[in-house]
């Protein structure tokens, strides 16, 4: 099977009706107009905000994190993060940028133990 | 410019209503309450892409209330029925739905393309059909009209849902009606103007009367008016019931 590259609008779309969802009724469990749902389906109004297509993902049991970026946005949580640490987490993110999906398990995996061991939560506790 | 459609009688496409309504029963759950779940019936069961555009401007015409794709399987309402931006449209809408499922199960085999037929503007193709709400009715519209109401208003979901609302099958007779100046002026007053025509008076109040129950089906009061006529159950003065 050919895998082409899906607009975000057509993601949506699939992932509600394999749940067997309406637009009208999913219009209605993210709390915003049909119309405006069905422009968004359609492509052929920017994709809604990072809040919005989170509440999307999880209503429809999909990866958050993988629609934000189709969607063009940014998770809301980031620039937070970012804006903790403004030089060494950019400096973090162009290191790993370019690493396999395997490798960025095993990086993943890697912080999340140090994490764990440098006891998060601890006054002034760097990474 | 359309194919040469076969003349389809009325209780034709009636069954054909029915046919779909006891396919979407089967296949998802059966229909035992109004009202009818007509955007399930169109996304989850017809399995058409449904949208909700602007087709006044797409179309450049004023009137429009949707459109239909055969080859693209997709059908489009206008902007303006949006039902959560236009709750008095919920009616409108709802029929516009069924009448493109009227288009979809009676005229789909039997369209073809006109010859030399381009597409609207970037690819846009140009639909089968575009509904209007002021046109004369071709005989097209209307087949999809009557479709409509036999999906959206079944016999037997009216007839059970009548008895339960009035406590049994009397119909509701205009010239016995005790307020009909009260219930004229209430509609008048509601529609912000009157209804031509000779029997536009007594339309009036019969679609107030029967407001409530249309309610159940979320349909317009004028096109349950219509359909509890054919049923007698409403009538202008008094006569058998189909019922009795």
């Amino acid at each position: 099977m050919s895998k082409k590259r899906q607009t975000f609008g057509q993601v949506l779309r699939e992932a509600r009706l394999a749940k067997g969802i309406t637009l009208r009724k999913f219009a209605e469990m993210v709390g915003i107009s049909p119309t405006y749902l069905s422009q968004v389906e359609q492509d052929n109004v920017d994709p809604p905000t990072a809040e919005r297509v989170h509440k999307m993902a999880n209503l429809l049991g999909a990866s958050a994190d993988e629609w934000t970026a189709l969607a063009g946005r940014v998770p809301e949580d980031l620039p937070g993060i970012i804006q903790k640490e403004p030089t060494a987490m950019p400096e973090l993110l162009r290191e790993a940028s370019g690493l396999t999906a395997e490798q960025l398990r095993a990086l993943r995996e890697k912080a999340r133990q140090m994490k764990a061991q440098g006891k998060p939560g601890a006054e002034g506790g760097d990474v | 410019m359309k194919s040469s459609l076969p003349f389809l009688r009325e209780d034709v496409i009636e069954s054909e209503a029915e046919m779909l309504l006891a396919e979407y029963g089967r296949e998802h759950e059966g229909i035992i309450c109004p009202p009818v779940p007509i955007d399930e019936i169109i996304e989850l069961h017809l399995k058409l892409e449904f949208e909700i555009r602007d087709l006044r401007t797409l179309f450049g015409l004023g009137d429009v209330h949707g459109a239909i794709w055969f080859l693209e399987r997709r059908i489009a309402v206008d902007e303006q029925l949006d039902p959560a931006r236009h709750p008095g449209k919920r009616g409108r809408y709802h029929f516009t739905l069924a009448h493109e499922a009227g288009h979809w199960r009676l005229h789909r085999k039997h369209y073809t393309v006109p010859e030399g037929q381009k597409d609207l503007f970037d690819g846009e193709p140009k639909p089968s059909y575009i509904c209007r709400s002021t046109e004369k009715k071709l005989p097209v519209e209307w087949q999809a009209d009557c479709f409509a109401a036999c999906l959206l208003m079944p016999y037997k979901l009216v007839r059970s849902a009548w008895e339960e609302w009035r406590g049994g099958l009397e119909p509701i007779i205009l010239s016995e009606m005790p307020d009909r100046r009260q219930r004229l002026q209430a509609e008048l007053l509601r529609r912000g103007g009157g209804k031509s025509g000779p029997d536009g008076e007594g339309d009036m109040i019969l679609e107030n009367a029967v407001r409530p129950f249309a309610d159940l089906f979320q349909v317009s009061a004028e096109a349950m008016r219509i359909r509890l006529e054919k049923f007698g159950l409403v009538a202008r003065k008094k006569e058998a019931s189909l019922f009795d």
